[in-house]
């Protein structure tokens, strides 16, 4: 408090210093390295723009996106869309607060604290042009649950859905082997049981 | 009370009720979308547009004609249109809307879109767009106005079918004054203004019913509790009210509550005039250019009752060392400002009428003189040291410029700022003290506002005087609009602050460029010729004694009178917080500073 005072009775004494004009000195008083990840789900109208209105509220925060993943949901006209990312605690109120404010959001729900199921889906294109490869892949993949979709003499592409942690162990896994092409669908999530809103 | 309360206080059923006469008689006919587009107008109470015809548009423009309670004002420029709009919408807290055609007019929209965005007021951009066949293909004057706008805008449309039309107007309508007040587009392909369809008056007008009651938007007892207990227990608290307070008539209750807590009252830039400034517990503005008491009350103060307005950079300055002694109680209508800037220890989200109103219920009645003392004592501390600063006599200054024109109006002009020194300088220097009576652009700072939003502002107000004051860079941003002003008869008067600077601008290169005046000395035109030659009145006042006489004839002459002040080139606005540094860490005007030519 005296310290508070004395700096505003030192006022205007040579105080023309100058400041490096681009320190903004950060509007926010999240501590650095509060981030962590959080999973956010938003039902939002099927309508013209509805999506960019949400992309561009992500891009304007600058949020590290990990997964986006869009789909239907049981209503009509509705998307349901389940965003990974990392953000600060205080900014993730802040972000549920301004997906909310737009028009044609129905509802946001942030998981992160809630017990809930996390499911991604991933299709992985492996090379099995030596002998004795497509079997091992394909043995590999059944201990994860992995199911074949294709088989070439070159190629063994096999579909598995878990969690993240699970995709990625497969997939790295799967690495010794060479993996062609990889594509994931990022994660879809919702709460267990009844939660109250 | 010219206010943006009219809407509580005018009955907008009345104008309803009429319109729906109106429109019933026309119930089973077959419209164009052009005509739908002005019966949904009339039936939102609309009177006055500002617009720029074009390609896209002219059906509506085409139909206009045969509506002429929808007055439609012609400016030089879209952007004029916008701001004019916005000023209009300030001053009466009525939806103001523009109206341009596709690509050019509608970009040219952009700038008084963000503007009355970043200030949350309600406007209503109709823009015409390519018709359906041709979006998407580069047609001539396309442009995606709905990505371009998206960000700047609380909701846009484009409007695929004439059946939907009129329930767009109406959702548009209803979203811009709603809530946080915003602004709108609704971009209408030309077929579609073309198109036709049995026209029925959209059956539920849920606008008036949505905006009643998200106005009464009710705080939590909760946080009204907790809220009155942190009131209870503070030592040196403060309100500080923001346009929250303007958008929501909050002033009676503002005032209510300050009486019976006794806490003084620091306004914001845009939440001057909510409190009147000759009241015992106003103590000014905080923030960058706020006066150096404020700044340190703030510093230890133990509590600040935020009503209404969103902690901007300007305010704050350094977010950690703003306020570090104090507890948060933040009122308003937007969720997403809470905890945005400083975590609020009794968050309230409601329109500030309703939490104020709650608050004052709650609160006991308090006795904060010592406190008070305490800040009176840093102010004398300032005026002295002000008083002792030997200034130059021989220009009109800022002060007695701003003393003129209260005088000469009696305090009852509405003064509407453009953006830079003579913006602060006014801030500062004129004793607000109606309510709602000091417009400009605070949150995006767009020069070359305020002679186009003072068009919105006399027309919407048409009883009251209404005083531009400019720099002489804004005012050469939009001056095409004296055309406008002249065709309208229009009357505002203008006072140019003319130091041949962007001077604030030349203030920071001052400062923090080492007085390096990169391309910020300026020249303009003979402002009495220019004046003369839009058949208006102009008058330049280039000493000291001459300005009140200069007032005095303005306020005479009938007409839109320009008076050039001649005002000392390089004067600096004292005191200034660097961006970035605690509010409490001010740069104050030195006596070797004054008179400077250096």
């Amino acid at each position: 408090m005296t310290d508070q005072t004395q700096q505003g009775g030192a006022v205007g004494v040579g105080q023309t210093t100058p400041r490096p004009l681009i320190e903004r000195s950060g509007q926010s008083d999240a501590p650095p390295g509060a981030a962590r990840s959080h999973t956010i789900v938003v039902l939002a109208n099927d309508r013209h723009g509805a999506l960019d209105r949400i992309i561009n509220v992500l891009r304007r925060r600058r949020a590290k996106l990990q997964a986006f993943a869009i789909g239907r949901n049981e209503l009509p006209d509705v998307v349901r869309i389940t965003i990974v990312m990392d953000d600060s605690e205080v900014g993730v109120e802040q972000l549920v607060e301004q997906l909310r404010k737009i028009v044609d959001v129905q509802h946001v729900a942030n998981l992160s604290s809630e017990q809930m199921v996390a499911r991604e889906l991933a299709l992985i294109k492996v090379n099995s042009a030596e002998s004795q490869q497509a079997g091992e892949i394909i043995e590999l993949g059944h201990l994860f649950g992995a199911h074949v979709v294709d088989v070439t003499p070159q190629t063994v592409t096999l579909e598995v859905t878990g969690s993240k942690e699970k995709v990625e162990k497969l997939v790295n896994r799967l690495q010794s082997y060479g993996i062609r092409e990889l594509a994931r669908t990022g994660c879809v999530a919702m709460t267990r049981g009844i939660v109250e809103s | 009370m010219y206010v943006a309360a009219t809407i509580t206080q005018k009955p907008e059923g009345a104008t309803l009720y009429q319109a729906h006469r109106t429109t019933e008689a026309m119930e089973a006919r077959e419209l164009t979308g052009s005509q739908i587009l002005c019966e949904a107008l009339m039936r939102e109470g609309v009177e006055l547009m500002y617009g720029y015809p074009g390609g896209a548009i002219m059906p509506f423009y085409d139909a206009l004609t045969s509506y002429p309670a929808l007055h439609h004002v012609l400016v030089r420029h879209e952007q004029a249109a916008a701001h004019a709009a916005d000023g209009y919408a300030r001053a009466t807290g009525k939806v103001g809307v523009c109206v341009a055609t596709s690509g050019p007019g509608a970009t040219n929209l952009v700038t008084g879109l963000a503007t009355a965005y970043m200030d949350s007021t309600p406007v209503v951009a109709i823009t015409g767009q390519v018709a359906r066949p041709f979006i998407g293909r580069d047609a001539f004057q396309e442009t995606d106005i709905l990505g371009v706008t998206q960000p700047i805008t609380k909701h846009n449309f484009l409007v695929q079918r004439v059946e939907d039309l009129v329930d767009i107007v109406h959702e548009a309508f209803r979203l811009a004054r709603g809530g946080r007040p915003g602004p709108v587009v609704i971009d209408i392909p030309k077929d579609v203004q073309f198109s036709k369809t049995q026209y029925r008056a959209s059956a539920s007008i849920s606008s008036i019913e949505y905006f009643r009651t998200s106005r009464a938007l009710h705080p939590s007892a909760e946080a009204i509790d907790k809220a009155a207990e942190l009131i209870g227990g503070a030592q040196r608290p403060l309100i500080m009210s923001g346009h929250g307070v303007i958008l929501a008539n909050a002033y009676a209750e503002l005032r209510a509550f300050a009486e019976k807590t006794n806490i003084p009252v620091i306004t914001t830039l845009l939440g001057l005039s909510a409190f009147p400034e000759t009241h015992p517990l106003a103590i000014g503005m905080p923030g960058m250019h706020g006066p150096a008491h404020v700044n340190r009350a703030i510093g230890v103060s133990d509590l600040i009752i935020g009503v209404g307005l969103r902690f901007d950079d300007r305010v704050t300055g350094k977010v950690s060392e703003f306020a570090p002694h104090a507890r948060f109680i933040h009122i308003d209508i937007d969720p997403s400002e809470m905890h945005k800037v400083k975590r609020a220890a009794a968050p309230i989200v409601a329109d500030a009428k309703e939490a104020l109103a709650c608050l004052i219920e709650a609160v006991e009645p308090g006795n904060h003189c010592a406190w008070m003392n305490e800040v009176r004592n840093w102010e004398a501390e300032n005026d002295e040291r002000s008083a002792s600063i030997q200034r130059n006599q021989e220009y009109p200054d800022p002060t007695s410029i701003l003393e003129a024109i209260r005088a000469e109006t009696n305090d009852e002009a509405i003064i509407v700022t453009d953006v830079g020194q003579h913006q602060m300088w006014t801030a500062r220097h004129y004793t607000w003290t109606r309510p709602n009576s000091h417009i400009t652009s605070g949150g995006l700072g767009t020069m070359g506002f305020a002679l186009p939003a003072a068009m919105g502002v006399k027309m919407g107000v048409p009883d009251a005087t209404v005083w531009v004051v400019a720099g002489d860079g804004g005012i050469q941003m939009n001056i095409q609009e004296l055309a406008t002003l002249k065709q309208e008869g229009i009357t505002v008067k203008v006072a140019i602050m003319n130091n041949g600077y962007l001077g604030m601008v030349r203030q920071w290169q001052h400062f923090f460029h080492n007085g390096n005046y990169s391309e910020t000395p300026i020249t303009g035109p003979d402002y009495v010729k220019l004046a003369e030659a839009y058949g208006l009145t102009g008058m330049q006042v280039t000493k000291r004694e001459e300005v009140e006489t200069a007032v005095r004839k303005a306020m005479e002459t009938e007409g839109t009178v320009i008076i050039d002040f001649v005002i000392e080139s390089e004067a600096n606005v004292y005191p200034m917080v660097a961006p970035g540094a605690a509010i409490t860490n001010m740069i104050e005007e030195k006596p070797e500073e004054s008179t400077n030519h250096d």
